[in-house]
């Protein structure tokens, strides 16, 4: 079975802000004012979680937001989720204004178009695999043959045929997460929040896990929303890319944009200990008017890293194609010397 | 560095002792010749409560109050009751402990399951099986009931902030209330028999469900819960499919405990005229049969035995190494049709094998003992009478003029926690002298005094040497749990038999139902120290001794005084059942009230015992919060 043949949804999120404590309004006023999360926290003893955060995840998009602990990405996925409330701001899902939403309107559209996988998976241990994988569908209000027929059919999807029995606590943390990604998956959502799915496997297991996603997306388009501390899985998985620090976005942008462009010191930070190589492409190292004479060439997606290769086998320049063939640059081995 | 300085740094370090010495003299000289409480309030409760119990009593059978709502709730529980009793013994008498043993072996441990077993048959065996019938009935009706109240509002208390924040006082104020505080209103609603008891039970056992649910939903991960809702579960839902099974371990817990408190009272639910095993205790008590109380108190005991064994096997029931549905099916098949072949044979009542006359050697044991240890017992009776309790009491209720002990008290409270504290020490105590009790709350706590010191000097240094080695530990273990588990008044039987009447058999009585909480907690404090400080001042050369002085005990200080608190709470609970004894005090008072129906002083003393629990619980709480090391910030 695929999970393709669903519908996807867009996503918008409009200046949200959430603060925690009890007079969210004093920290809003101050923040109005410019004041820092650090100040407002001193003065007024509220946490600012959230400031000020806009996004849109298209239909079919990864969108990933990534910072580090404390940074305030899980707060967001619950504002967006709105299993919390959202102090100030807009989410809509396709047109439909979350925010401004009653419990039961709410529920329904969870039941119809969300769902979610959690860091330490979030699974429930008095339920056998099947159980925890049908939950979504059995809160609908379904079948319990058909329920556990759908449940199967997303087990063998994720490579747990045969589990089903089992209890959760007696299963590995990988296949474990795997229980939990179908879970998300059975009730064909629209819109997948993830919150650091991957971050309690070891790296082994971790690749393997993001292989998976990477497998699933490529057939089910589903939009999703995936928050990650680790800058490597963000460029891997995601279409765009949100870097936030203290509550903010310092930016948001392709996996290149941020390594050629870097907005802040701060994503600068966090993009230098990247294999630039593997996430450049030739595009960003040609040189744009140079039409030195080549012999071969190759389009400007192709990767830098593969570049390389070329160039170590023959040193001379290689020239880099537009969509329609046309020559649109060339690259040499002093342009590459520099960009690493 | 002058003279001043010195003086005013003093003045600053000394000054709330002097207001401690120039408030009780001031208080002394004023009040020397003033000589007891004025009790301002002598009939301010007690008057109207009489005229209720007056009007009560007349219209019992014909106001809407008891016609519509207490009649035939006493009715239903009556019915609950005895249906109960003859369902048990409807049962052939080799069903259960059959039964008990299959169920038991279930998790695979067939030692526990023989024992249990046995225990199920013990009441049998000694003949008491139908006595122990009817304390079993009024157990398993209160449990339901507590069960039924409890889980809801524990429930209710995890959901909602308010709600928690509004039952968190009523639930301390309920733990530290002696249970026989509680029989009076219940004597004054339902009157005298099996159906107050079972109520008074349901409150007395009520508070651990309620705090377990309420913990249990609260521990549960809050991903589990976001995970439920975010599939769209209503709260509804969410509650059921995933809170409260996944608190269910701990619900449970809360049961067991809640099983084992009914289990403690029930015995002295008799005072309501519960009959069963209380009304057993009791005949053993007057008649000085201390081997009969034994035998009877360990039937107790035998109960509790196979209630924690079966409960541990059922919690311990892990889905996945559970014998399949064809071993549950073809004993369950088993059992029933055990059932069948007894009552078609008509082998239904326990063949008599003994009864507790096989206890009497254990009488004249202690005949003997009595008889040859006068010289002894009679020493210590006079000592603790002549020496402590008669000086004590005097001094405070005589020489001290009241509002020092007040004042003193409270002072005390200031210094421990702070000043609300001690608003709320002199409150209660004032609240005592005004509704005339004064007196016999000193009574009362001259006693309590006497036997904490005795409980303490032996438990500390028990509990101390417990702690330090595994073996002694797991050797008292199983001791410990006998003494908790059997019923108070039983312990009165012997101090009565070698102490005869007074005070002192009641002071024994307690020392002996506190001992155990206070040797498990002060050993639980010294073997939680931890392992890396008490290496630590091995290596720089510390003596075992040192080490203990100056590492093991302020780290385990807290600890230790929480079963200070412990010891003081069972002591005062116990000091006020003796009062059947002829303790005299605020316990003589609660029994003659419940045995008169005399509600109105019933309900003076309750009040009176109410808030001289709170203001010991609570001094000595703020005392051992004194203790811990500040926390980690
Ligand atoms: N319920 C709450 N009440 C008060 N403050 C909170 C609450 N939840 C989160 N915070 C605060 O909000 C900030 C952001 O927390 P959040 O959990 O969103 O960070 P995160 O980026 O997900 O970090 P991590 O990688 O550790 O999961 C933190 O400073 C945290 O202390
Ligand atoms: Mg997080």
């Amino acid at each position: 079975m695929t999970i393709g043949e669903g519908q996807s949804a867009s996503l918008e999120v409009e200046g949200v802000w959430k603060v925690f404590g009890q007079r969210p309004d004093r920290a809003l006023a101050m923040a109005d004012d410019g004041r820092s999360r650090a100040e407002i926290q001193e003065v007024t003893g509220q946490t600012i979680g959230v400031r000020d955060v806009s996004f849109e995840a298209h239909k079919g998009e990864t969108f990933v937001v990534m910072g580090l602990s404390g940074s305030g990405k899980s707060t967001l996925v619950r504002c967006v989720a709105r299993l919390t409330d959202v102090t100030r701001g807009v989410v809509r899902l396709d047109g439909r204004d979350l925010t401004a939403m009653d419990e039961a309107d709410l529920r329904q559209i969870r039941r119809d178009k969300m769902s979610m996988v959690f860091q330490h998976f979030g699974l429930f241990p008095h339920r056998r695999v099947i159980d925890n994988v049908g939950y979504g569908l059995e809160v609908q209000g379904l079948r319990r043959d058909e329920r556990h027929e759908r449940a199967e059919r997303v087990l063998d999807l994720v490579g747990l045929e045969g589990w089903g029995d089992h209890y959760p606590q007696q299963l590995s943390g990988g296949m474990q997460q795997r229980v939990g990604l179908a879970r998300a998956l059975v009730v064909e959502p629209a819109v997948l929040f993830f919150d650091e799915p991957f971050s309690a496997l070891d790296p082994l297991i971790r690749r393997e896990m993001q292989e998976e996603l990477l497998r699933l997306q490529a057939s089910m388009h589903r939009t999703i929303v995936f928050v990650t501390h680790d800058f490597d899985e963000a460029i891997k998985l995601g279409d765009r890319i949100a870097i936030m620090k203290d509550g903010e976005f310092d930016q948001v942008g392709t996996a290149e944009d941020l390594i050629t462009r870097p907005a802040t010191d701060y994503v600068r930070e966090f993009t230098k200990a990247v294999s630039r190589a593997k996430v450049l492409t030739a595009s960003s190292v040609m040189d744009d008017d140079a039409v030195v004479p080549a012999s071969r060439s190759v389009s400007r997606g192709t990767s830098v890293e593969a570049i390389i290769a070329l160039l170590l086998a023959d040193p001379e320049p290689i020239a880099v194609v537009g969509e329609d063939g046309e020559r649109v640059g060339s690259v040499d081995r002093s342009a590459v010397i520099e960009l690493i | 560095m002058d003279l001043a300085g010195g003086t005013g740094s003093l003045l600053r370090r000394w000054w709330h002792w002097l207001l401690l010495l120039a408030g009780v003299a001031t208080l002394q000289w004023l009040f020397r010749t003033v000589d007891s409480f004025p009790a301002g309030l002598d009939t301010f409760f007690s008057d109207p409560i009489d005229r209720f119990a007056r009007w009560s009593q007349a219209n019992r059978r014909t106001h809407w109050l008891f016609t519509t709502i207490f009649n035939p709730f006493s009715d239903a529980v009556r019915v609950g009751l005895n249906s109960v009793e003859s369902a048990l013994l409807w049962v052939p008498w080799f069903v259960l402990p059959i039964a008990v043993f299959l169920l038991v072996a279930r998790s695979r441990n067939r030692l526990q399951a023989v024992v249990a077993s046995l225990a199920m048959a013990y009441p049998g065996v000694v003949g008491l099986w139908e006595v122990t019938v009817e304390t079993l009935a009024l157990m398993t009706i209160a449990v339901l009931f507590s069960v039924l109240l409890g889980v809801p509002l524990g429930v209710a208390c995890a959901l909602h902030q308010r709600v928690n924040q509004a039952m968190r006082p009523v639930l301390d104020a309920m733990q530290t209330v002696p249970a026989p505080v509680y029989f009076v209103p219940m004597a004054l609603f339902f009157g005298i028999g099996a159906v107050p008891a079972t109520m008074a039970t349901v409150i007395y056992a009520l508070p651990p469900v309620v705090r377990l649910t309420t913990l249990g939903i609260m521990e549960v991960p809050s991903q589990a819960v976001e995970a439920s809702t975010v599939f769209g579960a209503s709260r509804r839902q969410t509650l059921r499919k995933v809170q409260l099974p996944m608190a269910m371990p701990t619900i449970m817990a809360g049961v067991t405990q809640t099983i084992m408190m009914a289990l403690g009272i029930v015995v002295l639910a008799t005072l309501l005229g519960a009959g069963g095993l209380g009304q057993e205790v009791m005949a053993t008590l007057t008649q000085r049969r201390t081997g009969r109380g034994i035998a009877t108190g360990l039937t107790v005991v035998a109960i509790a035995v196979v209630l924690d064994r079966v409960g541990r096997a059922i919690a311990g029931m892990d889905r996945s190494t559970a014998p399949g549905r064809m071993v549950t099916g073809m004993a369950i098949g088993g059992v029933l049709s055990l059932v069948l072949v007894g009552r078609v044979v008509g082998w239904i009542d326990f063949p008599e094998m003994w009864d507790v006359k096989a206890f009497d050697p254990i009488d004249d044991l202690m005949d003997w003992i009595r008889d040859n240890l006068r010289w002894f017992t009679r020493g210590m009776n006079d000592a603790v009478i002549i020496w402590f309790y008669l000086p004590v009491r005097d001094f405070l209720t005589e020489t001290l003029a009241w509002p020092v002990l007040v004042f003193g008290t409270a002072w005390t409270g200031w210094r421990v926690r702070n000043w609300h504290l001690a608003v709320f020490i002199a409150g209660a105590l004032t609240f005592i002298g005004l509704i005339g009790m004064w007196d016999l709350s000193i009574d009362t706590l001259t006693q309590v005094v006497a036997a904490v010191i005795l409980s303490v000097v032996i438990a500390i240094p028990v509990g101390i040497w417990a702690g330090q080695s595994r073996r002694v530990e797991a050797a008292l273990g199983p001791l410990l749990d006998a003494f908790q588990t059997i019923p108070s008044l039983v312990y009165i039987i012997p101090a009565v038999t070698l102490f005869t009447v007074g005070v002192v058999p009641g002071i024994i009585a307690s020392v002996i139902y506190a001992l155990p909480p206070g040797v498990r907690i002060t050993a639980l404090g010294i073997s939680q120290v931890p392992e890396e400080s008490l290496e630590a001042s091995e290596m720089f050369g510390a003596s075992p001794r040192q080490t203990l002085i100056r590492v093991r005990l302020p780290l385990a200080a807290a600890t230790i005084m929480v079963g200070i608190n412990q010891v003081i709470m069972m002591v005062l609970a116990m000091v006020i059942i003796s009062g059947l004894v002829g303790g005299g005090g605020l316990g003589f008072e609660t029994v003659s009230a419940v045995k008169n129906s005399d509600v109105g002083i019933g309900f003076e003393v309750g009040a009176a015992i109410v808030a001289m629990a709170m203001v010991l619980d609570r001094l000595t709480q703020a005392g051992a919060d004194r203790f811990r090391p500040p926390a980690a910030t």
